[in-house]
């Protein structure tokens, strides 16, 4: 029990935004989440964020929020975490409040990726795998890294390309009833299957977007309907060579432990999930990590249909990081934000009057996970 | 190839520290290139800086000597199971090819 509370929530437009600077986007999303708490007095900012330095030449991000949202001389801090920045800045946060240095902490995460090329994001987001190894220099990505995983995952369950274009199908499907998700259209298993490829398996609906986009929380010690049950965070192997099970990315199983330990909750518990679906392979394997179906086992769990909004385990309500979108350093704050609006029961997707609720989001292949566990009280 | 063990854990790179035992005495032995196709992709969308050699296999290589996996790039189509080995070194990557 972190005896935290979230008081305010805020989110941007996901999408392609040549309007707004990534600065504009950060504030939009912070200062609606500040009017949504009732615009507390904040003791410290943290942002996630990854890309900032390398594509928009921008840091100081935090200072940036302190001062252009009049918050005063209060400490704030830029989180990088990769694609976990926004996860980590939230537990952050939730440290800070618990240490008793703060009462009422602003987090944010914000990313703006759609001005660059895609060679050029590929080469920045690579900057999050260990680069001076033989596999960066064998020419490994991400989404390489989920290629080869989704390969052998064929090969050990007989799971095949179409139980991952299940994953991408039912996450549009989601998306599509999100006002904030980047992709509002429609598409079919035929359209995602014949999808061109990016890594064998993996076609272009397989692979999460670049995207640009803000979400911000305010969370307090002071009460609210909403309470962090848990926060947890853990490193895992940084290189694909190196895991032990190919099928396994253990920095996942492992948060997902340790959040129940601290929740006193399990798996059956839960009623709503956003996790890091980055990849359709990687939703297939969080909701075996998870506990939420056995190893090995969770294509059969999509291909039943038990992880749709009117499944038994809804998972990535909001649309998740496949048709949501994926500003990088903002996605583990906007899953916070549609975990809070499911909890608050005005949701897009609305499953019926949840309590318990969770959100993992990834950085990495694997090299960092966190899970939040909320509960409306 | 060389790799080193602690443990019973054998890697391709040396660490500091042994994650099991926290000893930094790690045996090492020379071992056969040759292995075995454990998973691969087909990377259609490179980076920029291998763009210009773009699609590329990315194979995970099961060693055949070790308990142990080295990724390598290859241009050849694969599948699971194939028998490979080392053809040259390039720029810090391991290039394999099927035998």
């Amino acid at each position: 029990m972190t005896k935290t509370y979230i008081h305010g929530i805020g989110m941007t437009k996901f999408g392609s935004l040549p309007d707004f600077s990534m600065k504009d986007l950060l504030l939009k999303a912070c200062s609606e989440a500040l009017k949504d708490a009732g615009r507390p007095k904040i003791d410290a900012v943290f942002v996630g964020n990854f890309l900032g330095g390398s594509i928009s030449n921008q840091e100081i991000l935090g200072a940036i929020v302190a001062n252009d949202l009049g918050l005063g001389y209060v400490p704030s801090t830029k989180v990088e975490g990769a694609c976990a920045s926004g996860g980590i800045a939230l537990r952050q946060g939730i440290l800070g409040i618990l240490s008793g240095e703060y009462e009422t902490v602003l987090v944010a995460g914000v990313e703006k990726m759609k001005h660059a090329t895609t060679a050029d994001v590929t080469q920045g987001i690579n900057a999050a795998m260990d680069t001076i190894t033989n596999e960066k220099s064998a020419g490994l990505t991400f989404p390489g890294f989920f290629g080869v995983l989704a390969n052998r995952y064929f090969y050990e369950t007989g799971a095949t390309k179409e139980h991952l274009a299940r994953v991408a199908l039912k996450n549009r499907e989601n998306g599509v009833n999100n006002p904030l998700a980047q992709f509002p259209k429609p598409t079919t298993l035929e359209e995602i299957m014949n999808a061109r490829m990016i890594t064998d398996p993996l076609g272009l609906f397989d692979c999460s977007p670049m995207t640009d986009g803000a979400a911000a929380v305010v969370i307090s010690r002071k009460k609210s309907p909403i309470h962090i049950l848990a926060s947890s965070q853990v490193s895992g192997p940084t290189k694909m060579q190196d895991t032990k099970n190919l099928l396994s990315i253990p920095a996942i199983g492992e948060s997902g432990r340790i959040a129940y330990e601290k929740a006193g909750l399990g798996p059956k518990d839960i009623d709503v999930v956003e996790i890091h679906d980055c990849f359709s392979m990687t939703e297939i394997i969080a909701i075996e990590e998870l506990g939420f179906f056995p190893k090995l086992e969770g294509w059969k769990a999509v291909e039943e249909g038990r992880t749709k909004v009117t499944g038994d385990k809804p998972v990535n309500t909001s649309g998740g990081l496949l048709s949501r979108g994926h500003p990088i350093g903002a996605t583990g704050i906007a899953q916070i934000y549609q975990l809070v609006r499911q909890l608050r029961g005005n949701a897009a997707n609305q499953v019926k009057e949840p309590r318990i609720a969770l959100a993992q989001n990834l950085g990495g292949t694997g090299s960092y996970s966190t899970v939040h566990i909320l509960e409306r009280v | 190839m060389k790799v080193y063990e602690c443990c019973g854990v054998e890697t391709l790179t040396k660490k500091y520290f042994c994650p099991d035992c926290g000893g930094e005495e790690f045996a090492d032995r020379e071992i056969s290139d040759s292995g075995t196709v454990y998973s691969f992709t087909k990377i259609h969308i490179a980076p920029a800086e291998f763009a210009h050699i773009a699609p590329y296999y990315v194979v995970l290589v099961d060693l055949d000597e070790a308990d142990c996996k080295v990724t390598t790039r290859m241009l050849e189509e694969v599948k699971i199971g194939d028998s490979v080995t080392l053809d040259k070194l390039e720029h810090g990557a391991y290039i394999y090819r099927k035998v």
